[in-house]
């Protein structure tokens, strides 16, 4: 089910209104039906790949905790191979028949594979991960394994975040579900106010720059440089406003149950540096990268080549895990190696000059210049054209013959949501807006509210990140 | 809500017609009033072949043949749901009193119902209902309509192909659209090789391309088409309307000498199927099915139902016969 449907907004005050009229040990079985359903709208089927997933890892994680040495190893062993088999035979799997396919006959192998029809289970690289840290911690002896199979389910399924994150880890949400949560007021209107701010992000934002970053990537070589350069910047705005925006509704679905996510965004696009970046951008996963592979590759305790292979052999699979293309791969390491050129210069540089206001302001400005440009091997379908759109960018455009066609509702768009972002700086839209005064808030809502009815595009753009 | 709706009616509607792909909704809202006779269909009535004279559109030439004045209202790739909503959108004023829907015999089964097209249609339909333009508009951004992904709407076609009973004789062994076009494709049931002794590939694709358009039997309890036409019946009976059926001629010829008659067989049997049932509700029923003979198609690479003028005219005359009965 999409956040941003009628379908969801029935559901998810029916799902609401019924959570606090249930008794809290009951609770759970509605959590469990409700995500359910709203997975199996998706596709039916799939919802049992979701279920397989959390047999595995409930039965795995209760048989680590009471496994000593070698065995809790193996039962380990069992959940990320069950997890990352399924991951990859749903998404890589055609992806690798590929490879084979292209190099087989430069080895003399004349057998071909015929790919296999597969449809990849809406947030499967998500639910995979969040189940799979699960486990970790479990052998980790960091977390105790759940013993009541419907809590873990619903850690698993829990409909907010189940297809695009936040990753959540079972110490938090798993401790969340377990607290017999009363309605408040506070939770329920700071939950509509993210809700609200969402969906004009996705929606009003994200949906109106999408149609012509969608021109522009399908015949670069038509457009101009300075063409090229404004599809690049909408793009990276697009990207951004698509998964904040669903972070941000999933934030406030979880808050109305008296459940609090984890921040998935930071203001990435503030960062002073690629290492500023990633800490700002998509959070729990980042996170989850550097506590499960980072750390046990050796962390920063490694010596220094060591270190860096490390760094960009993290930022590979986890681009690699975005999707099962060269691209991505490609995206991951070039941010691993701006990630690498950032630490250098920062490390050489005196302090001094860090404090100036004016690096500050150049860092924010070459960071965003950098992540607009790594973005392009993201959007692009394939190396060769995000190679174009990289040469366009620079050419002087003899070949081009035709410039984008703005209208003034992304423009205008763009404007509230660069002047929201940067009053609730180091804020959230919720926490910012609770602390102002009724008649500004209810501007803000008419204004939004507004904007959703009469500016919201109406091309019907997925979110991006529901293909990882 | 109000207001948004005035701001929105007088400033963007036109624009979201046009972006949604709706705007015979403005070609309808102005036709109806001038015109006897309403010609809905998709692009059978304006495609042209490379070499035809004469380059009027079929509802052109009934308009040419009737007395009264035809006019269409036509769009590639739609159906019955489409003419439906649109039909729906004829006021008690309008001058028209006559409707003629085409339907193709394709748009009746899975291949076209579950189509990739489908999505954009659903979302034009959205435009077409009774309610405020505003409350379009929110349906259209909270995607309120039949929204799949093309790879959705793939699996359940396959799912159709593989399970949907299709009736024929007991003694051919492949039962369903994915077993027979399997078969065809494989090249184990038609012999179909070039004179140097290569497998013909445009002969085997067209063949299953015949074969999953064309090969089903169509369940009137159950399919989508057949619904919303039955809806077609009863707006016009409300509106006071005379219900015309054109359905539309396919390439029989083709259809028999590449795949043979055990295809056309299930074919003509769904036309048997809808002049009955449709003459029984009252609706002229022109049966076009077999009229158009091979040569008069404008394509041979693929299944349409685009016409040469010969071909147009032999429809255009049957409608417009039909027409005339009182």
């Amino acid at each position: 089910m999409l956040f941003n449907s009628l379908h969801f907004i029935f559901f998810l005050p029916i799902v609401i209104l019924l959570y606090y009229l249930l008794a809290h040990k009951y609770r759970w079985i509605l959590l469990f039906i409700a995500s359910s359903y709203f997975y199996s709208v998706f596709y039916l089927p799939y919802v049992f790949i979701l279920y397989a997933v959390i047999i595995i890892d409930y039965v795995c994680g209760l048989l680590i905790e009471n496994s000593e040495g070698r065995r809790r190893w193996w039962w380990l062993v069992i959940s990320i191979i069950s997890n990352i088999g399924l991951l990859s035979y749903f998404k890589y799997s055609n992806f690798f028949i590929d490879i084979f396919n292209e190099t087989a006959p430069l080895v003399h192998i004349s057998k071909h594979i015929r790919n296999l029809d597969i449809i990849l289970p809406i947030g499967l690289s998500f639910h995979t991960f969040q189940s799979l840290s699960y486990t970790i911690e479990v052998y980790r002896k960091k977390q105790k394994a759940e013993k009541h199979i419907g809590y873990f389910a619903n850690y698993v399924l829990f409909f907010p975040q189940m297809v695009a994150g936040p990753i959540e880890r079972y110490e938090r949400l798993g401790k969340e579900l377990r607290i017999s949560q009363q309605f408040t007021y506070g939770n329920f209107s700071h939950g509509l106010r993210l809700i609200l701010y969402g969906l004009f992000v996705k929606m009003c934002i994200a949906d109106n720059l999408a149609p012509m970053v969608d021109e522009l990537y399908q015949a670069p070589e038509s457009y101009y440089s300075l063409s090229v350069w404004m599809a690049m910047i909408a793009f990276a705005i697009q990207i951004y406003a698509d998964f904040y925006g669903y972070s941000t509704v999933a934030l406030g679905a979880a808050r109305m149950l008296g459940i609090h996510l984890m921040d998935n965004f930071k203001q990435p696009y503030f960062a002073k540096g690629v290492q500023d970046f990633w800490k700002r951008w998509h959070i729990s996963l980042s996170t989850w990268f550097r506590d499960y592979v980072f750390f046990s590759l050796g962390g920063s305790r490694v010596k220094t080549f060591r270190w860096i292979i490390n760094v960009l052999f993290l930022f590979a699979v986890s681009g690699f895990w975005h999707g099962a293309n060269y691209t991505f791969i490609i995206w991951g390491l070039l941010h691993g190696i701006a990630y690498l050129l950032d630490k250098g210069i920062s490390s050489i540089l005196p302090s001094r000059i860090k404090q100036l206001k004016v690096y500050s302001i150049i860092s924010m400005l070459v960071t965003f210049l950098l992540v607009v440009i790594i973005w392009v091997f993201f959007r692009a379908k394939d190396l060769t054209s995000s190679l174009a759109i990289m040469k366009q960018s620079i050419s002087y455009g003899f070949e081009a013959n035709k410039h984008l066609q703005v209208s003034w509702i992304p423009i205008a768009m763009l404007g509230i949501f660069v002047l929201l972002e940067a009053a609730i700086i180091n804020s959230r839209f919720d926490n910012w807006l609770a602390s102002k005064q009724i008649s500004f808030r209810w501007t803000i809502y008419s204004v939004l509210v507004m904007c959703l009815l009469l500016f919201s595009g109406i091309k019907s753009i997925p979110f991006i990140y529901f293909q990882f | 809500m109000p207001l948004s709706n005035l701001i929105y009616e007088k400033y963007f509607y036109r624009q979201d017609l046009k972006d949604s792909d709706a705007e015979m909704l403005l070609q309808l809202d102005s036709l109806q009033y001038i015109s006897d006779a309403l010609y809905f269909a998709e692009s059978s009535n304006a495609t042209l072949a490379n070499d035809d004279t004469c380059v009027l559109t079929i509802a052109q030439m009934i308009d040419s043949l009737s007395t009264d004045n035809v006019v269409a209202i036509d769009h590639g790739a739609i159906h019955a749901k489409t003419y439906k909503s649109l039909i729906e959108n004829i006021k008690e004023d309008a001058k028209v009193k006559t409707l003629i829907v085409t339907l193709n015999m394709r748009s009746f089964g899975a291949n076209w119902i579950h189509s990739k097209m489908e999505t954009a249609l659903m979302k034009a339909n959205v435009m077409y209902e009774q309610i405020p333009p505003i409350a379009k508009r929110i349906k259209l951004a909270f995607n309120g309509f039949d929204n799949q992904n093309d790879q959705m709407r793939g699996r359940v076609m396959e799912d159709h192909w593989r399970h949907d009973y299709i009736h024929l004789p007991d003694s051919f062994p492949y039962k369903n659209v994915r077993a027979w076009d399997d078969a065809v494709g494989g090249g184990n049931v038609l012999n179909f090789k070039t004179a140097n002794g290569d497998w013909d590939m445009p002969r085997i694709e067209l063949s299953t391309s015949y074969i999953k358009t064309y090969a089903f039997t169509i369940d009137p309890s159950s399919n989508p088409r057949i619904k919303d036409f039955d809806e077609i019946v009863e707006i016009a009976r409300r509106k006071k309307l005379k219900l015309i059926y054109n359905l539309l001629a396919e390439n029989m010829e083709y259809a028999d000498s590449l795949v043979g008659e055990t295809l056309t067989n299930v074919m003509k049997e769904n036309a048997q199927m809808l002049v009955k049932r449709y003459t029984e509700k009252g609706v002229l029923v022109i049966d076009n099915l077999s009229a158009v003979p091979g040569k008069d198609f404008t394509e041979k690479r693929w299944t349409s139902e685009h016409y040469t003028q010969r071909g147009r005219w032999t429809i255009a005359r049957n409608v417009a016969i039909g027409m005339s009965i009182k």
